[in-house]
């Protein structure tokens, strides 16, 4: 085949000289050599076809038809076979039946139909990752989870959690429901003085002599109780027994809080203390609805928030920012009758590690499978 | 929709940018609308003022305004999230049989059901962002920190994937791209599976709340998901047959009775699954799903389950599409009107049903017998302002789109997709529009041709 000349640009040069070729003869040759020289033969055919329709155009049109542009789609509009290699070069069938080369430019429209072109393939591509970077950019420059939030690592220097073993044990029979424990915890933590926002609360659970069971917390018990229950329906029935039940986050091993958050805004500190984030916190409420113990709530807009960040979540951290410095919660500094007991089962000093052996506390309601830490000791066992 | 210098030429109009053209092509545009259309432009712009307000008062930190509490975290907001939510998945459940599957008789819907889950999809994220407190931290902390524990994150991810792909789906639609029309609509297809059934995952993993819990909401959810699209599309088509929109010639003789097939499917599945709903709620040995099953059908919720849900949402749409004499577009669209109503009832009352019996005190709220949760008039003037959103965009499309028949739906000639009469014409006019020397036309149309003539050898 001769050797066709180098297109320039767009301009059309002129045409080649087409020196007549036997083709037949050619193909033929090629074909007798063997399976190795069949490879060539469908080289050589495909060549024929080609130079055939470089004639073909020059005929047409003798400046610019006979020059293969730059560009043009190498597109045969025949099968083609090449045995030695089992392989079959499909015809075009949207192509003439005899062999042609269609330029790109006129391909250009159907491939655009067809399929994504390849501009638009990059363009989307560029698009995209353009889109990746500005908004990493835009992240850095107005970063979305900064506010005026405390640290976002609430471990202290020289604190080591992988050391703690963190027990909280509250007894229910020595609980006098005064409300200390939740006024200590919302003065210690900033928590909303609305009694609907709380992280602490004590319940009190009255049995009837009719066996019925009556709970209430008024005002989630931070100013006592009066001495009738106030759930509706037990004003004036003969009380059995009762006793008060404070209740916090049970820090569950287990826990749906942390598992179902879509931003990983709670957490699981290395002691075993689940935090909020709240810098990260969308405030979609799901980890509150998830929460067996209902042991969250939104903070509400205001200027006294844990954290001084309203509408995220929040929940008692057993006051991690005393413990990891060596102090105890505060409901169970103020506690007068000690019904909260905290400790680390690891330090030889701490005698929680000897109350649990001696005293065997459980969990409250262990039937919803999230494996809580907070262990209970009392009548509030039996009730269950 | 074409953009030159200072015009946009939208369905044919050339309408120009710059404010004061802008405007006086708005006098214009308004002149030339018949008088019901100026009715029903002003009914829904009161709506959509009611919407605007509101969700300027609950933008952060304007969520005190709302009804919901820590007793009660999710209330309307959530309700009205899940119900434009479904309604796309639904709306591109319904239309799979034409856009993936190439049935004929459901082909009609194929460019309203694209136009109407954009629109609903969009609502439901703005409804959503109005809800959530920080909704800017959730785009990029979706995107940054990978939680796939969280069912909610798997939510985003299938949601957010949804938004393009049916962007792409419109876009591909009035640009006569039908290859990636095809692929599109395949994917909105199977994104229409699994987003609902994660929506309902959302709900079903809350072990916390045992009337969500369990397998049978997300098979709920996707059910409902179902009816829903079906039924807009039921009262979009009735409008189409009597306003004498765009395509209405196959309004009532092949879409409307094509939408009443799959309302009847839709409901008998969903009706199927609230007796199921029922009937192990009532007997469950889980004193808190007993509770709140109890309150939906004899307690504070009863009214709401038996008169919208059951009375309104499936008797009178089953008797309208079983009696001969109310098979009829009109009686189809009331159907499915009822049977909308009917799906955003069940998605209220699920949502608070879930919540009205807790299994314990929450944050230090004792909640007996029962939680209270009564929507603010924000959180309704939102969810009304979110419908007048749908409407009057839609009515806008309607009225400056193509919604007449397009060919994209013959792409690609997919294994499972029976040739139809239909496409023969098609590829007819392809062929000769070939012979003529067009290869733009061949690229497309010979392509289908040549996959169905292979597949009708191969047969």
């Amino acid at each position: 085949m001769n050797e066709q000349p180098e297109p320039t640009g767009d301009t059309a040069v002129p045409a080649p000289q087409v020196t007549p070729v036997d083709e037949s003869t050619r193909a033929a040759e090629a074909s007798n050599a063997g399976p190795a020289s069949d490879i060539a033969a469908a080289v050589a055919a495909y060549e024929a076809a080609e130079i055939a329709a470089a004639a073909e155009a020059a005929e047409a049109d003798p400046v610019a038809g006979s020059t293969i542009p730059a560009g043009s789609a190498r597109i045969l509009a025949v099968p083609a076979t090449i045995p030695a290699v089992g392989v079959t070069i499909p015809a075009v069938e949207t192509a003439p039946a005899d062999a042609v080369l269609l330029p790109l430019d006129e391909m250009a429209p159907a491939i655009a139909k067809a399929s994504v072109s390849r501009r638009a393939f990059l363009g989307f591509g560029l698009a995209f990752a353009g889109g990746i970077v500005g908004a990493g950019a835009l992240g850095q420059l107005f970063p979305v989870f900064a506010d005026d939030s405390a640290d976002v690592n609430p471990i202290v220097p020289g604190y080591d959690p992988k050391s703690k073993a963190w027990t909280f044990v509250v007894d229910t029979g020595s609980c006098i429901g005064c409300g200390l424990c939740v006024v200590a915890c919302k003065e210690e933590n900033h928590v909303p003085e609305a009694p609907e926002f709380t992280r602490t609360w004590i319940e009190r659970h009255v049995r009837t002599t009719d066996g019925t069971l009556y709970v209430d917390s008024p005002e989630a018990g931070i100013n006592g109780f009066p001495p009738e229950s106030t759930a509706p329906g037990a004003a004036g029935k003969p009380v059995a027994s009762s006793h008060f039940q404070p209740r916090l986050c049970m820090q569950c091993e287990d826990s749906p809080c942390t598992t179902v958050c879509p931003v990983s805004a709670t957490y699981r500190t290395e002691d075993g203390v689940i935090l909020v984030d709240a810098r990260r916190c969308i405030g979609c409420g799901y980890c509150v609805t998830a929460c067996p113990y209902g042991a969250r709530y939104l903070t509400p807009a205001g200027e006294r928030t844990p954290n001084d960040t309203p509408g995220v979540a929040d929940k008692c951290t057993w006051c991690y920012h005393r413990i990891n410095k060596g102090q105890k919660p505060a409901c169970v500094e103020i506690c007068p009758v000690g019904a909260r007991r905290f400790g680390d089962a690891n330090d030889p000093g701490s005698d929680i590690a000897a109350y649990v052996a001696a005293t065997n506390p459980q969990p409250l309601h262990p039937e919803y499978g999230t494996r809580p830490r907070v262990l209970y000791l009392g009548p509030t066992l039996k009730e269950a | 929709m074409q953009v030159g210098g200072s015009t946009l030429t939208l369905g044919g109009r050339v309408v120009p940018t710059t404010p004061r053209a802008a405007g006086a092509a708005l006098v214009r545009e308004v002149r030339s609308m018949s008088f019901g259309l100026r009715i029903w432009m002003i009914f829904l712009s009161t709506f959509l003022a009611i919407g605007g307000v509101s969700a300027l008062l609950a933008l952060p930190p304007g969520w005190e305004i709302m009804g919901t509490k820590p007793s009660f975290e999710w209330g309307l907001l959530i309700v009205g999230y899940v119900f434009f939510a479904i309604i796309t998945s639904g709306l591109c459940l319904s239309s799979s049989g034409a856009t993936v599957f190439g049935i004929e008789r459901f082909r009609p819907f194929e460019k309203r059901h694209a136009i109407l889950a954009v629109l609903s999809l969009t609502t439901a994220f703005g409804i959503i962002a109005l809800e959530l407190h920080y909704p800017i931290r959730m785009v990029f902390g979706a995107v940054l920190v990978i939680a796939p524990t969280s069912p909610m994150w798997w939510m985003g991810v299938f949601y957010g994937a949804y938004l393009v792909v049916l962007l792409v789906e419109v876009w591909s639609m009035f640009t006569d791209h039908p290859r990636i029309h095809q692929w599109a609509c395949t994917a909105a297809a199977g994104i229409a599976v699994c987003a609902p059934t994660t929506l309902g995952a959302v709900f079903g993993v809350i072990a916390a709340k045992p009337f969500w819990h369990g397998l049978f909401t997300p098979v709920l959810m996707v059910a409902s998901a179902f009816l829903a699209g079906t039924s807009l599309l039921g009262m979009v088509f009735y409008f189409v047959h009597r306003l004498k929109l765009a395509d209405h010639e196959r309004a009532a003789p092949i879409a409307i009775p094509a939408v009443r097939l799959l309302l009847a499917i839709g409901l008998t599945l969903v009706s199927a699954l609230v007796v199921r709903q029922v009937v192990a709620g009532l007997n469950s040995d889980e004193l808190a799903l007993r509770q709140a099953t109890e309150a939906l059908v004899s307690g504070p919720l009863a009214a709401q389950f038996w008169g919208l849900r059951v009375v309104a949402g499936f008797v009178v749409p089953a008797i309208l599409l079983i009696l001969p004499f109310t098979r009829t577009p009109a009686g189809t669209a009331i159907a499915s009107g009822l049977a909308l109503v009917g799906v955003f009832f069940d998605r209220l009352t699920f949502v608070t049903a879930g919540q009205i019996y807790p299994r314990g005190t929450l944050a230090g709220t004792v909640s007996y017998p029962y939680a209270e949760y009564t929507p603010s008039p924000v959180e309704i003037g939102i969810i009304l302002g979110a419908l007048a959103f749908i409407a009057m965009a839609y009515t806008l499309a309607e009225r400056y789109l193509d919604m007449g028949e397009t060919d994209v739906h013959v792409g690609i000639a997919w294994p499972w997709v029976k040739k139809h009469a239909h496409d023969d014409e098609h590829d007819l006019e392809h062929a000769e529009t070939g012979a003529e020397g067009d290869v733009e036309a061949a690229g497309a149309g010979g392509l289908a041709a040549a996959g169905a003539s292979t597949a009708g050898a191969g047969s």
